[in-house]
């Protein structure tokens, strides 16, 4: 919440909460294509808080090792997309996605391409949506694997030029009857923020201005 | 249709108009009640491919907008229709995602009411897609939520203000519904939904955790419990305590446990401190009580305990220890009963807690199981009705006391003994001289008389009778000394005295030492006892001797001298005149330590036997008695010189007498009783008063004696022992003057003690002759003792 320089007012968070929704939306529409079962996905909370903060977050949720899938982005606004799961729910995640029939040691040896392209699916969705809504254009690098706990999944400890803040995004997914609970967390830097904050505001301005608002070709 | 028109009667239908009005007026009315009391959701449908809003009447009631337009559709911006303005870009945003792809629809939101308020609705609501996953349409429901809203407000606030952190695990669930305030409970960053495992793993390992993972079979209160966490954020250590209840799912699944978490740390700590000092009261009453318990059990002091009617209600064991009595025994007897007749006073004043009262301390004994006694010294204090007393046991310091006074009798008793060993043996020394004398010269008289020499024998009978009349003296001058006997003081031709002394000196001294005297012609008389004078020459003179075992000079001077304030400077004596006896020796001489002690009694540097040590202590005393002084001048190795200062006679008239003419005075037949249970001595007298011209009339005792002074016959003097036995010699004299008042009386005595009293003694016309006496002392006396009478 507290972002030093930026902050978000309520009605932008509504709108990137809401942004984010279409996001995961649409990635769970694909992923009910890629599994053929019926899944949830949704956001009920964003947060913009630092590094750091970010780190000390995810550590006090979750003890546990965690496994996160990484996605660089660039464009208007440029940063890295993480899509965070405990370690221990990936092998639902996995399993959830490939199917109960798949062998333990295909489990192993497929988890991390599986993980790698359920990332994709949802963070590619996520961020290319939001892209579209801001009516911008964005370009995503191709999803790594990464294990560790929070404070080096966020790279606390490490100098950067810019300190970043961490778009901060609680997600419940539902696939098969399992709950898995899971993060997405969006690092960018205060330009790239700032750059958001200001194109929410157009995009508030927009859907207010016309009830019948909509995802326009542009 | 024209039929239709046919059958309507517009006048008809003009007239109804207002009637039909009022009737839907009531039905809306009729209808806006009823929703309200069914509390019902209004639904609406969002037709994306035209652009068309269609919904229910209820829809339309709770957005305040005509339900038969909504039938048949509006412009979707109707959907707007009614929201709070502070909510419509909230509500549009949401729409936004909605239309954009977002799957699911879930706000709450504010609707303006015709009577002003507002009411709170919740909106619920997805998308229909098509074949191709695209959203055609945007459906969804309003529910009336103000009560709820009011309710959750209440809730809300009240869990804020009471720091009440809510949440909600269905049991088999991995994570918890959280309210805000649970998570900031528990230093969490806020969200709804936590990890069962984020939330049990800030709990102290050793405390029940907050999430029981377990449901129960049924619904009921869960258990209230208190534990510790660490806070995620600060790592500070908090208590909170969890309330809650299971109840069933409302899903049908198996129980939800809804419960609320607070804070108690504050109480907890409070609770702590106060158990903390609890506990150190308890310890320290503990650590007193087991100090005092320790005094109790293990004093050497009897320690009792006694109420206010003097009953003893409590002993320490060292009552058992040290008079070996069963304390159990003792409980509840009075405390007086204790002790001794003898005590039991004393004991009482103790057990009243008179004595404590007064901070005293007594003494007394108690008696011992075994016979015994042991004493205490006893001490009290009083508090309220108890009394506490205090035995320390003081029998060995009493018994040590007893044997040190015994001790100090026995040490006495040796001391005195030792005085006495040295008087006897000086007594004997100076005796056997005299004996010497007395023997001897009845020895020579004995020889001459054989050899029928009669010219020369008065010299030696007067020199034995000499020798034992200072013998005599002797005894008279241990009195003297030891009795303060007053002296006789009469004017004395010092000169002459000393000259008749010459012979006996000159024996006494031996042929080793040669006497010189030095006496001056025209020297002064002086005023003093001649029988104490002449022991004091003789005794200096043995003194000197002794200083000389191996011979040499004694010189025995006799001189005047005047003094006066300035040349006399010796403050012990007054200006004057005094005639000055002299007897210096050569001998030894004396250190000055000794001269320092020399007229100490009992001082003497001579073995024990062969002198008294009283020699110079007693020259001392008749010299100050005489109004005099002694002068000891001494140099060691060459001589002692002892110097008699004695006052000369300033009255002419009063000079010294010739030695008197032996004349015993006689008797002319007066009749004497003499009353003696000695029958050697009753025959000496008896001859004495025989041969002296008196009628003897003998009595051995008082009981004898009474008949006769009650009788008519003639008694003109009663001589009477002193020491009789049943009456003694005064009580006899008393009875005797009831009968006799004029009767004298002479009283003779053996006994020392009885000169000292002579005045206290001695009524008018008694008198007293110490034994042994001569011949002519006794005629002397009577003679007296018959003149008073005469007179």
């Amino acid at each position: 919440m507290n972002s030093g320089q930026i902050t978000l007012d309520e009605l932008e968070r509504d709108a990137l909460t809401e942004l984010v929704n279409i996001g995961v939306s649409r990635a769970a529409v694909s992923l009910r294509k890629m599994v053929g079962k019926p899944v949830l996905l949704s956001v009920p909370a964003v947060d913009i808080v630092t590094q750091n903060a970010a780190a000390a977050l995810i550590g006090q949720r979750e003890s546990d090792d965690l496994v996160a899938i990484r996605q660089e982005f660039g464009g208007a606004f440029a940063g890295q997309a993480l899509l965070i799961f405990p370690e221990s729910n990936s092998v639902d995640l996995v399993l959830a996605i490939l199917g109960n029939d798949v062998e333990a040691a295909d489990v192993t040896s497929l988890r991390d391409e599986a993980l790698a392209e359920t990332g994709n699916v949802i963070l590619n969705g996520c961020l290319s949506t939001i892209a579209n809504l801001l009516r911008q254009s964005l370009q995503m690098s191709l999803p790594k694997v990464i294990y560790g706990d929070g404070n080096f999944i966020f790279d606390v400890g490490v100098e950067r030029e810019n300190s970043g803040l961490v778009l901060f995004l609680y997600i419940d997914f539902s696939v098969q009857d399992r709950d898995i609970r899971g993060y997405i967390a969006m690092i960018m830097d205060l330009p790239s923020l700032a750059t958001l904050k200001h194109l929410l505001g157009d995009f508030i301005a927009r859907v207010t201005a016309d009830s019948n608002w909509t995802l326009a070709p542009h | 249709m024209p039929t239709q028109q046919d059958s309507l009667d517009p006048t008809s239908l003009g007239s109804d108009l207002p009637e039909l009005q009022r009737q839907l007026a009531d039905a809306q009315r009729r209808l806006l009640l009823t929703l309200e009391a069914a509390g019902a959701a209004g639904a609406w449908r969002w037709d994306m491919g035209t652009q068309r809003l269609t919904a229910d009447a209820r829809f339309a009631v709770m957005t305040g907008q005509d339900p038969l337009e909504l039938a048949e559709g509006v412009p979707t911006s109707r959907f707007f229709n009614g929201i709070h303005p502070g909510d419509v870009a909230r509500v549009r945003i949401a729409v936004a995602g909605i239309l954009a792809g977002a799957a699911v629809f879930s706000k709450d939101y504010r609707l303006l009411r015709e009577d002003g308020g507002v009411r709170w609705i919740h909106a619920d609501g997805g998308t229909i897609l098509d074949d191709d996953d695209q959203p055609i349409e945007f459906i969804g429901t309003l529910v009336d939520v103000t009560d709820r809203k009011r309710t959750e407000d209440h809730l809300r606030i009240a869990q804020t203000a009471g720091q009440v952190g809510t949440f909600e695990h269905a049991a088999g669930y991995g994570t918890v519904s959280v309210s805000h305030q649970f998570c900031s409970l528990l230093g969490l960053h806020p969200t709804s939904a936590l990890p069962v495992r984020t939330i049990n793993l800030l709990v102290h390992p050793e405390d029940p955790q907050v999430i029981d993972r377990t449901a129960p079979a049924e619904a009921r209160p869960g258990r209230n419990i208190e534990f510790r966490i660490t806070r995620a954020d600060t790592g500070e250590m908090r208590w909170l305590a969890r309330r809650g209840e299971y109840v069933p799912d409302l899903e049908g699944r198996g129980f939800r446990y809804i419960g609320v978490i607070y804070d108690i740390t504050e109480s907890k700590r409070i609770e702590e401190r106060l158990r903390l000092l609890n506990e150190a009261l308890s310890e320290s009453v503990r650590e007193r009580t087991r100090e005092r318990d320790q005094v109790w059990q293990n004093s050497r002091d009897l320690l009792t305990i006694i109420g206010a009617n003097g009953l003893i209600r409590d002993l320490n064991p060292a009552w058992t220890s040290i008079l070996g009595y069963k304390t159990s025994e003792l409980v509840g007897r009075p405390f007086a009963d204790l002790a001794t007749d003898a005590d039991r006073d004393a004991a009482r004043m103790l057990a009243s807690g008179e004595a404590g009262a007064r901070r005293e301390t007594i003494e007394f004994a108690l008696p011992v199981a075994d016979g015994s006694r042991r004493w205490f010294s006893w001490s009290a204090t009083v508090d309220g009705d108890l009394t506490f007393a205090y035995g320390r046991d003081i029998t060995a310091e009493r018994q040590q006391a007893e044997i040190l006074r015994e001790t100090e009798d026995q040490l006495r008793q040796s001391q005195k003994m030792e005085a006495v060993g040295q008087l006897t043996g000086g007594i004997a020394h100076d005796f056997n001289n005299m004996l010497t004398g007395v023997i001897g010269s009845l020895d020579v008289m004995k020889r001459r008389i054989a050899d029928r020499r009669y010219d020369d024998l008065g010299r030696f009978m007067d020199a034995a009778v000499t020798s034992a009349e200072r013998a005599a003296a002797l005894t008279h001058r241990l009195l003297a000394f030891s009795r303060r006997q007053s002296l006789d003081p009469k004017p004395t031709d010092v000169v002459q005295l000393i000259a008749s002394m010459r012979d006996l000196l000159g024996r006494t001294l031996g042929e080793q030492i040669t006497l010189e005297t030095i006496l001056t012609d025209h020297c002064w008389q002086a005023v003093t006892d001649a029988n104490q004078l002449e022991s004091a020459v003789l005794n200096l003179v043995i003194n000197a001797r002794d200083a000389m075992p191996d011979g040499g000079r004694l010189t025995i001077s006799v001189a005047n001298e005047s003094l006066s304030n300035r040349s006399g400077g010796n403050d012990e004596l007054t200006s004057g005149d005094y005639v000055v006896v002299s007897v210096a020796d050569n001998g030894e001489g004396m250190p000055q330590e000794v001269i320092e002690k020399a007229f100490d009694p009992f001082f003497t540097t001579k073995p024990i036997g062969q002198g008294t040590g009283l020699g110079l202590s007693m020259i001392y005393g008749f010299a100050r008695q005489s109004g005099g002084h002694v002068k000891l001048a001494s140099v060691l190795g060459e001589g002692t010189s002892v110097s008699l200062y004695l006052p000369r006679n300033t009255d002419p008239e009063r000079a010294a007498e010739p030695a008197p003419t032996v004349s015993t005075p006689r008797g002319r037949g007066e009749s004497v009783l003499i009353v003696e249970d000695d029958a050697a001595v009753r025959l000496l007298v008896v001859a004495v008063l025989e041969e002296l011209g008196y009628i003897a009339i003998e009595a051995p005792d008082g009981h004898h004696a009474l008949p006769i002074l009650q009788s008519g016959a003639r008694v003109d003097l009663l001589i009477s022992d002193v020491g009789l036995p049943g009456l003694n010699g005064r009580q006899l004299a008393d009875m005797a003057r009831l009968w006799r008042p004029e009767l004298p009386v002479l009283f003779i005595t053996g006994y020392a003690a009885m000169a000292a009293t002579r005045a206290d003694f001695l009524s008018p016309g008694m008198d007293m002759i110490l034994k042994p006496f001569v011949v002519g002392d006794l005629a002397s006396k009577i003679r007296t003792a018959l003149g008073v009478t005469l007179e």
